[in-house]
């Protein structure tokens, strides 16, 4: 399931950040270790947040355009890609990128892997967790909106299916002239389920627009897939290796202790300071 | 002393160990997984299928810089009220155009304060700054109290809505360690005689600027700026109230009290949250002064005075302080929608015949009461008929200013407009005890005026003593040069912060000059 953000539509009175803490009962505490940006920025308790652009353009006149960062749910996600203990997946129901607490290690791997920066660490906690957006997938299994998108008052966010809202985007940017011709989410990095329009340049504000249009992991898929069965091999190598002098050694006769060896035993023994 | 263990022991140690860990793992992962995707609490629009149609959805935009009013996000429950409040009482919200040009449209009249359940939404605070500047020795604090917080003011210590506590408070601001207490209420006299003059005028001689707009409403006057600028002419130059005290004070009082105008922190008490930006405009001040520096709600008041431990109920009435502290009643309705109006005609009729107003427009009961909008006329010899209309709810003002971009102007020659319905009564800043919807409230404290006004002994601004000394002494005439500095402004047209032509006209359209563009939904 995906959702299509009209950016001409928000007016950056954040419903949908008050809606994703009510919901993912996420606190509001500000923590000593967290510095104050300027701009306000994802964390660990704040998964989805509006940030203020200011956006020049070319005739001189400055716009205020608000843009809502989150997750943008990659079709073939990075996170996912790098996370060996399955932690983060793509739940084949909704197609949300979700995340499952119990099997993470915290290894931060899909941190450094998520090409928009979106994952962020517990670093308060004493046993931190990744955290991110979830897409509601519980809400989405019972077939509402995520709660940012029934949340929004002015229409900025439709929630549907991805094909659907793929060709409403395409709609909307043939009728109105004034939209960049581009679906920010449609191709890039092989597509997200998070969908953007804008009538401003999408590097504006603050975009990443220098993606290809495939994923990541087509490069690393080749050789990490193969990563498992490299090191069961390994494994069966070493063991192979082990057994074969095994077998070899087991009929020699016992090495006679060095004369070295004899008089430090002794001396041990005689101080009662026993090592294992 | 460490023990020796023997390698069999280790062994079995390790592996014990081992196995006890996978144990716990495979428990783990037996256990019953939940679904991702949080399980919280939302309002019942947002529940069920989250993304059917509803009336009450998310909320208004608040920038960070608003001077007016603030949010609290934790206490936001997304139930929707301050859209109901600012898009079908006030006009604003849905009103401006997208994509957004520089800002999200706010007039400052903290309806949406009145409105929210949890007390998300408040005005921004300023007690802080006014303690400070009571426990500074080295300035002379003024205070001034605006009609409406005189008879509101009481509910937050458990009077009955309506009662008039004009006294009290008075008595509980010299408590509070003011130098001086004055009454907007005399301002409101001396506006009156500003605005009445400036419309007889308008209504003699500058028929083209046709009808008058009051200006005393600070919510309007941004309403105004930014959804109207085509209309701005026809508003009154006059500053509000408020402003003219603040003037005053730093002028005239400070001459005649020997201070030195730059040592005078004015604080005013007021019903509205518009007043805290209004205090901040350029236009209101004169030599680098503000007229007011600082701006209480009447529920910061309340604040302040159960802070300082002040009990309000036992104290005795006190009085104004001369030479800026005598009203008329036509001051004292100015906190009622029509009030405006009906003292501005009072004054008016004065100054075209110079015969005091006969007694239906003592109580003219055509421009009094809770319609949003209403109409009324007054035959003025000398000027003919005045045909009058009160506006209160900028939601319902968008009726009349519409009418009047169409060209129909002439149906009116004075139009008093108030942002908030019920007029300064009703307004932002003023005590939640009761609904915000109810109007039972709002008729007690407007009947609570006009008792006020019946009972006064000078029933028309002119026949204010203090305000025929004020004038002989220092401002001469009404609109003259000296009251043309401190007393009239100027307004700003701020539509181009929210219209744009070349991004917000229609699809596939050229582009239309932004004045002429109607607000759309």
């Amino acid at each position: 399931m995906a959702v299509l953000v009209d950016i001409t539509k928000c007016i950056g009175c954040e419903s949908c950040s008050v809606a994703c803490k009510l919901w993912n009962k996420l606190p509001y505490g500000k923590k000593k270790s967290r510095k104050q940006k300027e701009e306000k920025d994802l964390d660990d308790d704040t998964w989805t947040v509006i940030q203020r652009k200011r956006v020049e353009a070319p005739s001189g006149k400055g716009y205020t355009r608000f843009v809502k960062k989150q997750c943008m749910h990659c079709l073939e996600p990075s996170c996912a890609s790098a996370c060996f203990s399955k932690a983060l997946r793509v739940d084949p129901e909704t197609h949300a990128v979700v995340y499952i607490p119990e099997l993470c290690v915290g290894c931060r791997y899909c941190m450094l892997a998520c090409p928009f920066e979106i994952p962020r660490y517990q670093w308060d906690e004493p046993l931190p967790l990744v955290t991110k957006c979830q897409l509601c997938a519980s809400r989405l299994k019972d077939g509402d909106a995520p709660a940012c998108v029934s949340a929004c008052p002015t229409g900025a966010l439709t929630f549907g299916g991805r094909d659907e809202l793929l060709t409403k985007a395409h709609a909307i940017i043939e009728k109105d002239h004034r939209y960049i011709n581009h679906v920010y989410g449609e191709k890039e990095l092989g597509g997200t389920e998070w969908l953007y329009i804008s009538d401003q340049p999408f590097e504006e504000l603050g975009f990443k627009t220098d993606f290809e249009d495939i994923p990541p992991s087509t490069y690393t898929h080749a050789y990490l897939s193969k990563v498992p069965f490299l090191a069961a091999a390994w494994g069966l190598f070493l063991a192979a290796i082990s057994w074969r002098y095994y077998k070899k050694h087991k009929n020699d006769p016992p090495k006679p202790p060095t004369p070295e060896e004899e008089t430090r035993e002794a001396g041990n023994h005689g101080e009662g300071d026993g090592m294992i | 002393m460490t023990r020796k263990i023997s390698r069999r022991d280790f062994l079995k140690l390790a592996s014990g160990t081992s196995l006890f860990g996978l144990g716990v793992l495979a428990s783990g992962c037996a256990s019953e997984q939940k679904d991702e995707g949080g399980d919280g609490w939302m309002p019942d629009q947002y529940q069920g299928r989250g993304d059917f149609p509803a009336h009450l959805k998310g909320r208004v935009a608040i920038s960070p810089k608003n001077p007016s009013i603030m949010r609290d996000d934790e206490k936001c429950i997304l139930c929707g009220q301050c859209i109901e409040a600012c898009h079908n009482v006030i006009g604003v919200h849905g009103y401006y155009p997208l994509p957004l040009k520089d800002e999200t449209a706010c007039i400052g009249c903290g309806q949406c304060t009145m409105w929210c359940p949890t007390g998300a939404i408040h005005e921004r605070p300023a007690v802080d700054q006014v303690e400070a500047a009571l426990d500074d020795d080295s300035k002379f604090v003024v205070v001034q109290t605006a009609p409406a917080t005189k008879v509101s003011l009481g509910e937050e210590f458990g009077m009955a809505p309506g009662s008039i506590v004009s006294g009290k408070q008075v008595a509980a601001l010299r408590a509070l360690g003011f130098d001086a207490v004055f009454d907007t209420c005399m301002s409101a006299d001396m506006t009156i005689m500003e605005e009445a003059s400036e419309a007889l005028v308008r209504l003699t001689q500058k028929k083209d600027v046709l009808p008058h707009f009051t200006s005393c409403c600070p919510g309007w006057v941004r309403f105004c700026e930014l959804f109207y600028p085509d209309l701005m002419k026809h508003l009154s130059t006059c500053k509000s109230p408020a402003a003219m005290m603040g003037a005053t004070v730093k002028s005239y009082y400070a001459e005649k009290k020997g201070l030195d105008p730059k040592n005078i922190v004015t604080v005013s008490i007021m019903p509205c949250t518009a007043k805290k930006g209004e205090a901040l405009r350029k236009e209101l001040g004169h030599d680098g002064l503000q007229d007011v520096d600082y701006v209480l709600t009447t529920r910061e008041l309340a604040l302040l005075l159960k802070k300082k431990g002040i009990d309000f109920e036992s104290l005795d009435n006190a009085d104004y302080d001369s030479i800026l502290g005598e009203s008329t009643g036509a001051g004292r309705i100015f906190g009622a929608t029509g009030g405006v109006a009906e003292a501005s005609v009072r004054s008016l009729y004065y100054f075209a015949t110079h015969q005091a107003p006969p007694a239906n427009l003592l109580e003219w009961k055509a421009v009094r009461g809770l319609t949003s909008v209403k109409e009324a006329q007054a035959s003025v010899p000398g000027v003919g008929t005045v045909s009058v209309a009160v506006v209160n709810g900028m939601a319902s003002g968008r009726k009349v200013l519409d009418a009047i971009r169409a060209g129909q102007g002439s149906r009116w020659q004075f139009i008093e407009f108030m942002a908030c319905p019920g007029g300064c009564i009703g307004g932002g800043g003023q005590p939640k005890s009761q609904f915000a919807s109810s109007e039972d409230m709002r008729q007690r404290r407007i009947a609570a005026l006009y008792q006020e006004d019946r009972g006064a002994k000078k029933r028309a601004s002119h026949e204010n003593a203090e305000i025929q000394t004020l004038y002989k002494e220092f401002y001469g005439q009404p609109l003259s040069e000296r009251a043309e500095k401190y007393l009239h402004t100027s307004f700003v047209d701020q539509s181009e912060k929210i219209f744009d032509a070349e991004t917000q006209h229609a699809p596939n359209t050229p582009p239309k000059a932004p004045k002429s563009q109607p607000a759309k939904d």
